[in-house]
């Protein structure tokens, strides 16, 4: 079934009512700490839907501007997390609906701490590039629905394509990233 | 249930979609087809990989915090309204987003955004041009008709 990956991304704590609202007020050190405890989870998305780094941390820096503009509209119904992780999706995603500036990069990101494996024979950096490799088509449907467990249907509204369409790409990233995986696990 | 239908499900099964009946006869194909089998724990393990992926933090390029404060520290206060350069950029953005881009000559493309600017520019120029002749020949009638008068 359709399930969120969103609720592990309230690992890092909230920040208080009282912080939100001095970063909310302007406050330079209230935002900065909003920042430092979140800007992995930030830059992963950015990564994961970009692929490169340079892409990943201006959508990352863009996502946080678009934080701080809004924080007075923010409403505690959402776990702070959860607005943050979509304000970061949705900036990563409209970089990339703007012309690529960057050369398709090689670069393996750098893992924040100790990642634990992933499954047998394959490493962070292996299903990095597996990803940072698939066609721009199939890679952020892919992401969105296997990496972060959204809904076909928000996946759709997300990066504007039909519903039939999310799912192609879907299925086809599954069946390149099989192969690939299955290709470095023999090699 | 043969082979080729059952990978034709098989990514409506993992996502769910499968009826009671499909999802009996898919699971009953697997059981004996070593081949389809196979390729069914490879796309579940897949999807148990790519999930987490997603728990796995990636750490920013050094500096990363201290570029955003910098770029914070341009900001106006959060709720303030925004200056008026940056609507429009948002919405000159927006358009060129909307409306895509085209293909040129030799592989380039250019926003459509562009084309209509300029097709707009164009029109303006034909429209003035043809006012201020419309004006000049206004003119010419008007000193005319004075010279004929004074004759």
């Amino acid at each position: 079934m359709a399930s969120s990956n969103w609720e592990k991304w309230r690992l890092p704590a909230d920040p208080s009512p009282a912080d939100l609202a001095r970063a909310a007020a302007g406050e330079r050190q209230a935002f900065r700490m909003i920042v430092e405890r979140y800007q992995h989870m930030v830059y992963s998305v950015a990564y994961n839907v970009l692929g490169n780094h340079a892409d990943a941390e201006d959508a990352a820096q863009d996502a946080f501007l678009r934080c701080y503009r809004s924080l007075p509209q923010y409403r505690s119904e959402a776990s702070f997390s959860t607005w943050l992780f979509r304000l970061a999706l949705t900036a990563a995603i409209d970089a990339q609906r703007r012309e690529r500036r960057r050369p398709e990069p090689v670069d393996v990101p750098e893992v924040a701490g100790e990642a634990a494996a992933l499954a047998p024979g394959i490493d962070a950096a292996t299903i990095a590039r597996a990803l940072a490799d698939l066609p721009e088509d199939y890679r952020t449907p892919t992401v969105l629905r296997d990496v972060y467990g959204l809904p076909y249907h928000e996946i759709a509204e997300l990066t504007g394509r039909p519903l039939g369409t999310v799912k192609v790409m879907v299925h086809r990233g599954r069946a390149a990233l099989r192969l690939r995986l299955r290709a470095e696990r023999e090699a | 249930m043969d082979c080729s239908g059952v990978r034709a499900l098989m990514n409506r099964y993992i996502d769910g979609e499968l009826g009671y009946l499909e999802t009996a006869e898919f699971q009953r194909h697997l059981a004996f087809c070593p081949d389809c089998s196979l390729e069914f724990r490879e796309l579940s393990a897949l999807r148990g990989t790519l999930a987490a992926w997603g728990d796995v933090p990636l750490a920013p390029p050094a500096g990363f915090a201290n570029r955003v404060m910098t770029a914070v520290a341009t900001e106006p206060l959060p709720g303030s309204p925004r200056p008026l350069a940056d609507v429009v950029s948002d919405v000159l953005e927006w358009l060129d987003q909307s409306l895509g881009r085209v293909r040129l000559p030799g592989g380039r493309t250019m926003p459509v955004k562009n084309l209509l600017g300029w097709a707009i520019a164009l029109v303006a120029v034909v429209i003035g041009f043809g006012r201020r002749r419309g004006q000049d020949q206004a003119k010419t009638r008007v000193s005319r008709a004075a010279g004929a008068a004074r004759r």
